[in-house]
This record gives C-alpha cells, structure tokens and sequence, in this order.
C-alpha cells in the first residue's frame, strides 16, 4: 500500500515536471480540408455542430457492443437444438475491381522517372538526414527540374524492414520530407513537390541482409504522370 | 471485492491529492492495479471423446481435436490426458448409463473435476445434410451430468460447432464468453498489393475482405466486431483511414484530411476514434467525436506521434512518440492532458496495445538489434520480455480475455503470424500460406 503510493507520488511528480516543460499541451482544430485554423479550447471542448457533414470527416455508424453475453445460452439439462451458422458473417470480395489501374499507374510513372534520370536518396539506418552523396543526387534532381519547368515530382519514402510497420511510416514520412524541403532549398518550387511515406511496405529489395536495407532506406523521386 | 475497494480508495485518495495540486484534468491516473493472479489453479478437465454417429469419417474426429485444442487455449483448463489416466472409453452415451457410474469415479478420484463427451452425425444420409452434435458435461463436485448442448449445421461448421461448445465450458466456469470464437484481422500479400483478411482465432477460414490491387495497413476491430478501421492507399496520393462493413462488404472513408493518416483505434465504447495524422505537418494525435464528427488535436509536438492504444476503461491513451529522439512509449489522458512518459529502457519502444484487463501494455521492443515483444505494466514498475531470437516481431494485438497476444514475426523467414500466451509461453503459428501475413488485430469476444 504505502509502496504502491510511492510510486504513484513519482510519477505524479514526474507528470507535473513534464506539464511544466511542455507548457501548453493541447488544442482543438476543427476538422476540415486544408485549413491550418487551430482555434485554443478550453478543455475537453468539441467544436462544430454535429448536423453538417465536414470535409475530411465521412460518416460514422453506432459501433458501440448493444448486447453482451455472445450468444451462449448456457449448458442445461435439456439443450434445445441451436442452428451454428457462418459465424461473423463475412461478405465475398470481388477481385476484379480496379487492381488493375493502381499498378499501370505505377508502372507508367516508374518508366517516366527512369526515362527523366531522376535519381534516388539514401539513409543512414533510423536516420532521416541528407547525407553528402543524397545532397549530389539531389543536386541533380533539382537541374532536372529547373529544366524540366513543368514537371511534377512525387518524392516517395521508404524504410528498410527493421522496426515496426507504423513507425516506419512516420520515419518514411519524414526522410521524404527531408529531400523534398533540400529541393527547394535548391530552389524549386514547393507546389510541384509531393510527399507520400511507404513505410517498410513496399521494399525494392526482399533479402535479409544490410546490402538490401541500404537499398530499402530510400527517397525515391517519381515523376507524376496523371493529376 | 476488498482489492476492488481498496483500488478504488487508492485512485479516489490520488485524485483528491492530484485535484488539490491542480495537475489532473480529469480522470487521470487510472490504472488499474488488478493482479495477473499467476496462482490461477487450472481446472482439470477431460474431453473423453466425440463418438461418429452414422457421418462422415472424419466428422467425430474433427470436431474432438477442435474441442481439444480450445479447451487447451482457453488457459483456463488444464486438457487431462484420460487414456494414461486408464480411462479408454470413448463414448459414454447420456451419461445415465451404468457404466458411465465407474468411469465418472475413476475421474474424480484421479482429480479430474470435469468430463466431456459426445456425438456427431448426419441428420440424413445425404451427404449435403446437416450435421448434428450432441455434448455431454459432467461434473465430479456435483457428481452429475449437469447438461449439454445439441448444435445442428452444415457439415462447412462443424469446427464452429466445436468452438461453440468449447466457450459454453468457458463461460460456465469462468462466466467469461470465451475466445473460440473470436476471429483475427490481418493483411496478406497478393503480388505486390496488400490486402485485409479475416481468419478464425486459430487461423483457419481465412477469408479476403479488400481487393484494391495497392495498400491497406492495420486494420483495427470496432468494439460490436461489425468493422474495421484501416489504412488505405486506395487514393495514392494521401492515406486516408477507411471503414468496412464485414457482414456487406461496403467500405467508405472515414478520415482524409490529407498527408498521411495511419493508426486508426476506436474507444472501448465506440464513441471516439484515434489516430495520427500528419495533415498539419507532422505526425500528430487526434480524436474525432463519432457522433458530432468533431475533431480534437491530442498532441502538437514537433516529433511524430503515433500508434494509440486506448485503456479499458476509455479515459487513458498510450502511445508512441519520437520527441525524445527515438520512439518510446507515452501515456495521456484521453483529451491530450497530463503526458507523461512511460519507457526508459532501451531506444525503441513501439505499437503499444493497452491490455483488455488493463494491467499490461504489450509492445515492440528493441533489443540486441533485434525487435521483440515486450509488455510493462501502466506504473512502468514492472517489465518483461516475451520473446527472444533473430527477426522482426511486430503488431502484438490482445486476445479479448487478456490471455494470448497474437503478432506478426519474420522469425521464419517471411513474416507470418503468431499467438503466444501473455506469459511468454507457447508460440503456436498461425498462418502458413503466402509471401507476407502481418498487422493481426484480435477481435472483441462476442
């Protein structure tokens, strides 16, 4: 008891310590598009009124569990019969779909970005930095683009397989954001710059090894041939 | 009921002190203390067998080795081997039967505290007509047949059947519903697509949900087990978090606020959903209002913050952040208030999942280089390691009775899924086919 309080005294302590640092913790932003607006709340406050659909924000069905006990009636002395059906009843996927269009869209893009000689930019394993050889490649990239005045680059990036899938794609996110802000650092334009993170989830290199890491550490510049 | 008291008296005293500090917003600092209770005294139980009664071959035995195997997962039975117990009989009719006197005194005498056996059959002798079970349950403190069950179905649910039966022994004993019914979300690779899929808890009947030819990551269950929330690449050019229906398959978006929106948990009620999203620059948490769609910022630190787990009881929130320089684990309150970090060891600590008991947070671990499952106690008083060895161990998820965690590993090579007792014990693999199976997501119990 007087230990468990103990404990509770530290990290209460170590909470107050922390709010203490961080100053403010928290505000409100009401959802939607592109605005940047945040607005200061006072706690706990939600705003918006709850009739108007928002941008960003699709609809939302009651998901709370509306009967407990999992449809077990119990072990008795005179069972009646129970029909077993499918279980949770899954519905058939139709494969057909639009599989199809994502990958020639990649493939189109792909051979677009090879034709064009946009090169790629490699990490140091948990690292987003820019290092000496990606500020050459990207060097280049940024002449290309000056030349190329038109052109839309989509720069994507990448993790190798160690650590886990969501943190990967925060990482990825943030080595894509560090060649696209060296881009226009070199003076290209911002808006023809995009970023999309891939996390560990689309490696271009499948074998166990640091060869094939180092490979997978990348930001990979595309050349956008559709919108 | 006394522990009850005195936890609630502790936090009740904590938040008084804490309310008195002007430190806590609400709520905070709800931690349950509940023991794991490692003394838990199994309760032996002998499954004598599952007779065939005019159907296929293979019909008794499938449903016996089903049971078998439930009642051994459930972790609440100990599975007695009755023949090396000299119990060799394999049907005991209804029970009322003078021979099932003998054997009913054998098992008690031995110590076993519960039998059950039964039949299976066609209900026809065509061979498209339903299958029909008979259970029997004895119990040795009564001395009695104390009930059974009878399923009926076709003969594609007879595994059902078993589970069915195998959560009616659970829920007797513990008045839990049981996890042999519970099913795993996932995602599979199909070329270079990944797509979501549903399988039973012990990774049969896998079944395809999404055929998008791209992306779909992590996949959460909402609490009435009708959907999931997941990731979707769908639009290419953001990732926006989608919804589908299992029962209809319709699928619509729920978050595209644009950048990158990963993460996705619903509230233990249902009434808020977490996630991260970089649509404001970095990586942030946020919380959307089910019902008014309102959306409210958690966190607005420059690192990446990611990965929410929601406690029971609805109030707190674990998850990851970069903004110490690698990821580690952070707990708040819900509405973003009273951060504070939980893990000190190592430089990598990520995907924490908030244990349905509360007493746990199961996570991955960095350790010689190596990702491994972990789990520390909400105080941060008291951590483990769960599994050792080469390959990434990834998206530990818990089973609804707080017992098992199922995750992804590419200990054998290609990533493949995994269930593993919360104590470390018993890796069993659960899935065998294809290039790539990760991001498991155990289902609420029924």
């Amino acid at each position: 008891m007087t230990k468990t309080l103990g404990i509770y005294g530290i990290t209460l302590v170590a909470s107050m310590a922390f709010i203490g640092l961080s100053g403010c913790s928290k505000k409100s932003v009401q959802s939607g598009g592109d605005s940047q607006a945040t607005q200061g709340m006072a706690k706990g406050g939600s705003i918006g009124s709850s009739d108007s659909p928002k941008s960003g924000v699709g609809s939302f069905p009651d998901t709370s569990i509306q009967s407990g006990g999992g449809g077990l009636q119990g072990i008795n002395k005179n069972p009646s019969e129970e029909r077993v059906g499918g279980g949770t009843q899954l519905a058939k996927v139709d494969p057909s779909g639009s599989s199809g269009r994502q990958m020639d869209e990649i493939r189109a893009e792909q051979a677009a970005s090879a034709a064009a000689g946009l090169r790629d930019v490699f990490y140091a394993f948990d690292s987003w930095t820019i290092t000496e050889d990606g500020r050459q490649a990207l060097s280049r990239d940024a002449e290309w683009m000056k030349s190329n005045s038109s052109a839309q680059v989509k720069v994507e990036g990448h993790c190798d397989e160690r650590g886990t899938s969501a943190y990967n794609l925060v990482l990825g996110e943030k080595r894509a954001k560090a060649a696209r802000n060296y881009l226009v650092e070199l003076g290209v334009g911002a808006n023809r710059l995009s970023v999309v993170s891939y996390g560990k989830e689309r490696p271009s290199c499948n074998e166990h090894a640091e060869s094939c890491y180092q490979q997978n550490r990348r930001g990979h510049l595309v050349l956008k041939t559709g919108k | 009921m006394t522990q009850m008291k005195l936890i609630s008296a502790l936090v009740g005293g904590l938040l008084l002190v804490a309310g008195a500090l002007g430190i806590l917003e609400s709520g905070a600092a709800d931690v349950f203390l509940e023991a794991t209770r490692p003394d838990f005294q199994k309760i032996a139980l002998g499954v004598v067998g599952i007779q065939n009664a005019g159907g296929p071959d293979w019909l008794g035995g499938r449903i016996e080795e089903v049971l078998k195997k439930d009642v051994k997962r459930s972790l609440v039975f100990d599975l007695i081997d009755l023949p090396g117990m000299g119990i060799k009989v394999h049907d005991l009719g209804t029970g009322l039967e003078g021979g099932a006197k003998a054997v009913f005194k054998q098992a008690a005498e031995n110590g076993v505290s519960v039998l059950v056996w039964g039949r299976a059959g066609l209900k026809a002798a065509d061979k498209e007509a339903d299958v029909n079970m008979e259970g029997f349950v004895y119990d040795s403190g009564s001395d009695e047949v104390v009930g059974g069950k009878r399923y009926v179905g076709s003969p594609s649910v007879v595994r059902l059947m078993a589970h069915r039966f195998a959560d009616e022994l659970v829920f007797r004993y513990t008045g839990e519903p049981g996890i042999a019914r519970t099913k795993i979300a996932y995602v599979a690779e199909h070329g270079t697509a990944r797509e979501l899929f549903v399988m039973d808890y012990d990774g049969y009947d896998a079944r395809q949900l999404t055929a998008d030819g791209f992306l779909n990551l992590m996949p959460r269950w909402s609490p009435d087990r009708r959907f999931l929330v997941f990731t979707t690449y769908r639009n290419r050019n953001t990732q926006d978090i989608d919804m589908i229906e299992l029962a209809t398959g319709k699928r619509w978006t729920v978050i595209s606020l644009g950048g990158l929106n990963i993460t996705p948990a619903l509230s233990p009620d249902g009434n808020f959903l977490a996630f991260a999203s970089s649509y404001e620059g970095n990586s942030d948490l946020y919380r959307l209002d089910t019902r008014t769609k309102a959306i409210q910022r958690l966190t607005t630190n420059p690192s990446g913050d990611l990965s929410p787990s929601w406690s029971p009881n609805g109030r707190e929130l674990v998850f990851v952040s970069d903004r110490g320089g690698g990821p580690q684990l952070f707990l708040m309150g819900a509405d973003g208030s009273n951060v504070r970090r939980l893990t000190f060891e190592g430089d990598y600590n990520a995907a924490p999942v908030w244990s349905p008991r509360g007493n746990w947070i199961a996570y991955v671990c960095r350790a010689r280089r190596e990702y491994k499952l972990c789990v520390i106690s909400p105080d941060g008083q008291k951590r483990m390691q769960l599994t050792t060895g080469p390959g990434v161990d990834d998206s530990p998820s818990w089973s609804p009775d707080g017992r098992h965690l199922v995750f992804s590993s590419t200990a054998d090579g290609k990533s493949h899924i995994y269930m593993i007792n919360a104590d470390g014990k018993d890796i069993e693999r659960l899935t065998f086919e294809g290039t790539h199976n990760s991001a498991p997501s155990w289902s609420p119990a029924s």
